[in-house]
């Protein structure tokens, strides 16, 4: 095996396009040559939430000039790759599609190796890319779309610890910021208002605390800020800052104690781990507030908190191209060119299935 | 020149290969699959390649069908011949599937008008009139039936496609439309090199900007 290893990535998973290539040295360590993103926010904001048709228009109508500029900036042809990762799932089936075509296309005509990967594996092998982690560390994906806990064992060796029940913490704020009337995406206007409010003006429910399990749960607190707001109509501006520090606050304590017995945990199983580490990925590890909760809450524990740039926390393809260099120098197969898009692709096989029952089995 | 068309846009999954210097089909591949296209279609290329004895970087121009038809499938197709012409530095040329239809029944009556439709269901067609010598008359559109049975009528009454069992009567349900990838093939190695393919719905998304759910402010 060569010493350097180049990989580009494809990621169109949901409202992002993006395009990345990154290469790994013999001694596993990443360097991100480009990384180009392509944000809908815009197309979305009207609907105040990512519709999957107009997602998936975007991105087939992108994506071919992101990977062109993406080779560019790194000064990489197609044929100086060793392999294409693309995002297959799980996500928006529209976009995946698009991506996962693109990314057999590009395989077929080069003569590379496809590795279709795992979106919620690209988030868990992140910090190995930025922070050089070791295995095994805890990771925290907070998104609109997932709210997990997860155990990395190593590649491809993951363990769901916890997840949410029912909405997605993302979705929380989203849900939130459009009954209060503030803008799409909610969490950084949720995160705005509530800085200047006051936290302890609602008691809001901070849902499963106290429980063993490390699941969440935000739809309770979604209802109960609904309620709490309702019955103060109409709101002024104080009101909103309040409500916002309110909701943060619950959600604050909330992560604190699941979180915190996830920590424990690891510590349990791990005794001999000297440095343990845990890892937040997802747009919702934006929020300062709730970077602090987590902060705090390490330091008590004994373990490092590992936040990697915010560009490489929300969707990305550098991370989708990290997992299959991940993959490939590990001595792992390719994927055949006939691979499926999943719109429902669990990390941890063996999880329960929590949310999305049906059919197609679980969500994520 | 050597052409690879590829269609996703209907029920078929097709690749083809065509040598527009001896104007000859090299391969073709039509499966009836519904579904799945985005599985099978990388396949079915090699397939074409392998009968036809050559590498994919023989190829000189990719032509796909570019819709109206199945948003998933057109964008499959789509994202494939841009994947295609991007990785092998050729262009990529669309096609639509009403072109296609058209160009399909003039082979079988040369020199007559045709209004090519598609049965978009929902009470719409996809539909737009060509003249005898295949030339579109306009540009392609979403109607209800009553006024695409206008528009039929004002161009002779033959209609290529779906749609056409939506002027009847009465009688059997009309067979999903197909667009043959030696038709598309043809088309593609003819048509000018513009822009890059683009899908044509013909349709907007499913969605309304969400209103009234704010609670009121002061």
């Amino acid at each position: 095996m060569r010493s350097n290893l180049v990989i580009l990535g494809i990621e169109t998973s949901c409202d992002e396009t993006a395009a990345s290539v990154v290469a790994r040295d013999a001694e596993g360590r990443g360097t991100i040559l480009s990384n180009v993103v392509l944000s809908q926010l815009e197309e979305h904001s009207a609907y105040g939430g990512v519709v999957p048709e107009i997602a998936a228009r975007a991105h087939v109508e992108a994506l071919d000039t992101l990977i062109e500029q993406a080779l560019v900036e790194a000064d990489c042809r197609l044929k100086d790759v060793d392999a294409i990762a693309a995002t297959s799932g799980p996500g928006l089936i529209g976009g995946l599609i698009v991506g996962l075509m693109t990314g057999k296309a590009l395989a077929l005509a080069s003569g590379k190796p496809l590795y279709a990967i795992n979106h919620l594996e690209g988030h868990a092998l992140t910090a190995r890319l930025t922070d050089g982690l070791g295995f095994p560390y805890l990771m925290l994906l907070v998104s609109g779309g997932h709210t997990q806990l997860v155990l990395v064992r190593g590649v491809g060796d993951y363990e769901r610890w916890g997840t949410t029940i029912d909405d997605a913490l993302g979705e929380a704020f989203d849900k939130t910021a459009k009954l209060l009337g503030l803008p799409y995406p909610g969490g950084p206007a949720v995160e705005k208002a509530a800085a200047k409010g006051n936290p302890g003006r609602f008691n809001l429910p901070r849902p499963l605390v106290g429980e063993t399990r490390l699941d969440f749960s935000f739809s309770g607190l979604k209802t109960a800020v609904r309620q709490a707001a309702t019955a103060i109509a109409p709101l002024g501006e104080q009101d909103v800052a309040d409500i916002c520090a309110s909701f943060q606050h619950a959600v604050s304590r909330t992560l604190n104690d699941r979180i915190g017995r996830g920590l424990q945990r690891f510590r349990a199983l791990f005794p001999e781990v000297s440095d343990p580490a845990l890892v937040v990925a997802g747009g919702v590890a934006a929020n300062k507030a709730l970077r602090g909760t987590l902060d705090v809450l390490c330091t008590r524990h004994g373990f490092r908190f590992v936040a990697p740039p915010h560009v490489l926390c929300t969707d990305n393809a550098a991370m989708i191209a990290w997992a299959g260099l991940e993959r490939l120098a590990v001595g792992m197969e390719p994927d055949a060119l006939d691979v499926q898009p999943r719109s429902r692709w669990p990390l941890d096989s063996k999880a329960e299935t929590l949310v999305g029952h049906g059919r197609r089995g679980a969500k994520a | 020149m050597i052409v690879l068309a590829l269609d996703t846009a209907g029920v078929d999954c097709s690749a083809a290969l065509y040598d527009g210097a001896k104007n000859r089909i090299l391969a073709e591949r039509t499966e009836r699959l519904g579904k799945g296209h985005a599985e099978r279609l990388t396949d079915m290329v090699q397939e074409v390649l392998s009968e036809a004895g050559l590498a994919l970087d023989a190829v000189e121009r990719i032509g796909v069908t570019v819709g109206p038809g199945s948003f998933t499938g057109i964008r499959t197709g789509v994202a494939a011949a841009r994947g295609f012409a991007l990785a092998l530095g050729v262009p990529a040329v669309g096609i639509t599937t009403l072109e296609v239809l058209a160009a399909d029944w003039a082979s079988r009556h040369p020199g007559k008008p045709v209004v090519a439709a598609i049965d978009a269901k929902r009470g719409e067609v996809y539909a737009q009139a060509f003249a005898g010598d295949g030339s579109p008359v306009d540009a392609p559109v979403a109607l209800d039936v009553e006024a695409f049975r206008q528009l039929a009528a004002r161009h002779g009454g033959a209609v290529a496609g779906s749609a056409a069992s939506l002027l009847a009567a009465a009688g059997p349900e009309a067979e999903p439309d197909r667009f043959p990838p030696s038709v598309l093939a043809r088309l593609a190695h003819a048509a000018p090199v513009a822009h890059k393919p683009k899908p044509l719905y013909l349709r907007a998304p499913d969605a309304k900007p969400q209103a009234g759910f704010a609670l009121s402010r002061t």
